[in-house]
């Protein structure tokens, strides 16, 4: 296909979608289960024109830019929204339509039977959220940015709050609102002084126009931006809303939230860091280590310390967003394609472990993992798709968390950030031992009174494990061709700017290609991941013996459960992050 | 004349947040929530104005100014005014479905306090 036919194919992954989304509860007039189903084939349809672009924008690492409604550059200046697909924004975009669509599949057997009226809505919100996240990941424009977050947050409030009947879903419903609120207006902010400094919304001309110099504006609305995606993608200190929402949500919500909410907030981080402000210009690789490193330890050890599955899962997230913006804060190549690699892993196993936790609700309707055990004896499909989840967290070869913590860790030694790459290691060790201690709590501990299970596992259920078992399976075992054809050129896009910034003016442009060396059966990083596990087993193993530590319950303690109190740390975590751009 | 519009922005803002920080009625932090949003605009609306500027209607100049004063675009931006309208249409989204929430909570615990309301912790 040629590039002018590809360039008009662009705004039908999100406008397909989006007319899903409006045709959903019209159709569950007629028939829920038809919404679900309708929805489901449009999430397929969108990835389908996803998978035309994807040839030319990864085969050949070019830019393809529409103009919506024609409004075209005239001397350098961007009229109206562009919508850009370059290799990163494409790859975020694919992963949230086929992710979606398995998503949909599992709801459609989970679900399948609730009322016309809640399936219409729900369908409807989760298209429009999906939308969403397909549109920031191929915008080129910050206040359309800024508005798909928006439509994010909307749709998130009414996923949240889906459960009306559970008083703890409205709570959540709350703290996400109080949180996605505050952090608006800070995007909306950040944006507007940008646009008031240098009178252009678009990627490209704001790059062309701060590639100068930056001054304190530009860093004050740079850190605006930050604290208010990094709201969105759960990292801390503006994490409050995370576990409660994932608390009360049902499973496929659970997995939407934790696999592709997350990555919007992480996509527009990257657009800004890299594609939009010049590197060197402020710390902001810094503040990202550091942010990236605090999420990823507090939401190992808070993981640890969890009695409820699906909060424990939820801290988690929070853990692997953490490790995801750390490999990205190295900046270099290694570092950029693992942060990028392991956004997508996350996006698969996340989804897998949440599905598994709900298919434990839907069967038995626990939801503590002290009330559960001997699961696997009587659900051995979800034990599998859960350990499977797990070791795809864990790192352990074949499975597809393996090639991309390998490289995180290799972007960490290359730039000799040796404090960081111990931090990640410890991070990594508790994540696994929490994890363990789900999988031996929920499914291998021996019980003795037996459970009563009226539900059955429903085909769509078991097709979506598989789904995405496949994808964490295939994604490890075809590492190094997933690195040279996916991930090298996205990291390629967002290491030369001027390169996707000049596309974005002109309508295409080629990206230079990118190579990253990556050696699968490197004897360090397999001996790494071997020291890794067995600290890990033994510090679950440990955790199961003793009594609540002091430094954990103290964690806890400060995790109070307060609109008030996780507005106070978003808040503070803000003016830090805006104190350091542009005092530094 | 327009610092005083900085500074009121600047104040609603603070008013608005040290509610949102301090008030554990639910209603009251989704007043503090409404006073910094009105705070923003505010805020876009005077960073849109230029020393003399007209409202950026372009069909006949208003009075006391020519055509031509037009032209060479003597006007408030109309892109940061725009930013206003679209975040004012959401923000009235967001303000019904908080306070929906709201009313839901209401009915279930019979309290408006946040801090009766906090089940999940830890």
């Amino acid at each position: 296909m040629t590039i002018a036919a590809l360039s008009s194919l662009l705004p039908l992954p999100v406008a397909i979608p989006l007319a899903g989304a409006v045709t959903a509860p019209l159709l569950a007039r007629a028939s829920s289960r038809l919404a679900v189903i309708v929805s489901l084939l449009a999430m397929a349809g969108s990835a389908a024109i996803l998978l035309i672009e994807a040839p030319e924008v990864f085969g050949q690492d070019r830019v393809i830019a529409q103009y919506l409604g024609h409004w075209r550059p005239v001397n350098g200046h961007v009229l109206g929204v562009t919508f850009a697909a370059d290799p990163f924004g494409l790859l975020v975009a694919l992963a949230a339509a086929v992710i979606g669509a398995i998503l949909l599949l599992y709801t459609l057997s989970e679900l399948g039977g609730l009322g016309r009226r809640e399936l219409g809505g729900y369908a409807c919100l989760f298209q429009l959220l999906i939308a969403a996240v397909i549109g920031a990941a191929l915008t080129a424009d910050l206040f359309n940015l800024f508005v798909w977050f928006e439509v994010a947050a909307l749709s998130s409030y009414g996923l949240a709050g889906f459960f009306l009947e559970r008083p703890i879903a409205l709570e959540a419903a709350f703290k996400v609102l109080v949180l996605t609120t505050l952090a608006s207006f800070s995007v909306f902010v950040g944006a507007g002084l940008e646009y008031a400094r240098h009178g252009a919304l678009s990627f490209a001309q704001l790059h062309d126009a701060l590639a100068g110099h930056t001054s304190a504006t530009d860093a004050i609305a740079l850190g605006l931006l930050i604290a208010g995606f990094a709201t969105k993608a759960g990292l801390a200190p503006f994490h409050g809303w995370l576990a409660d929402v994932h608390t009360a949500a049902p499973g496929p919500v659970n997995a939407l939230f934790s696999a592709l909410m997350d990555a919007l907030g992480v996509v527009a981080i990257v657009r800004l860091v890299f594609q939009v402000y010049p590197a060197g210009s402020t710390p902001v690789l810094g503040v990202l280590m550091t942010l990236g490193l605090a999420s990823a330890l507090l939401g190992a050890v808070m993981a640890l310390a969890q009695d409820d599955l699906k909060r424990l899962l939820a801290y988690d997230t929070i853990s692997q967003v953490g490790i995801v913006v750390v490999g990205l804060a190295t900046g270099n190549a290694a570092g950029l394609a693992g942060g990028i690699y392991h956004l997508i892993n996350h996006a698969a196993f996340k989804a897998l472990l949440f599905l598994a936790a709900g298919a434990i609700v839907h069967r038995t309707g626990l939801t503590r993992l002290s009330e559960m055990g001997g699961l696997a004896r009587r659900m051995p499909v979800t034990a599998a798709a859960f350990v499977l989840g797990a070791a795809s967290i864990a790192g352990l070869p074949p499975f597809n968390g393996y090639v991309s913590l390998s490289l995180i860790h290799e972007g960490l030694q290359h730039s000799h950030e040796t404090v960081p790459y111990l931090l990640t290691l410890a991070s990594q060790a508790i994540t696994v031992a929490a994890l363990g201690r789900a999988a031996w709590l929920a499914f291998f501990r021996p019980r003795q009174e037996d459970l009563d299970m009226p539900e059955r596992l429903r085909p769509g259920m078991i097709a979506a494990f598989a789904g995405l078992g496949a994808l964490c399976v295939a994604f490890g075992a075809a590492g190094p061709v997933v690195l040279r054809r996916l991930m090298a050129p996205a990291a390629a896009s967002l290491l030369h700017p001027a390169r996707y910034a000049s596309a974005v003016l002109a309508g295409t442009g080629r990206l230079p290609a990118l190579s990253v060396p990556f050696n699968y059966g490197s004897p360090a990083e397999l001996i790494s991941v071997a020291a890794g596990t067995a600290v890990a087993a033994l510090l679950c193993w440990g955790y199961l013996r003793i009594s609540e530590p002091r430094a954990i319950r103290l964690l806890r303690a400060a995790h109070t459960g307060s609109a008030n109190d996780y507005a106070a740390y978003a808040i503070a975590g803000t003016l830090a992050v805006i104190a350091v751009l542009s005092l530094a | 004349v327009i610092l005083v519009n900085y500074l009121a922005a600047a104040a609603l803002l603070g008013i608005g947040l040290y509610t949102v920080l301090t008030r554990r009625n639910m209603i009251k932090m989704v007043m503090g929530l409404s006073l910094m949003e009105a705070a923003t605009y505010l805020f876009m609306i005077s960073l849109a104005y230029r020393s003399g500027s007209t409202a950026p209607v372009l069909l006949n100049p208003p009075p006391g100014q020519t055509e031509h004063s037009l032209a060479h675009g003597n006007v408030a931006d109309p892109v940061l005014q725009n930013f206003c309208l679209t975040a004012v249409v959401i923000g009235v989204a967001v303000t019904a479905v908080f306070l929906s929430v709201v009313v839901r909570i209401a009915q279930h615990y019979r309290t408006l306090d946040s801090d009766q309301v906090r089940e999940l912790r830890g």
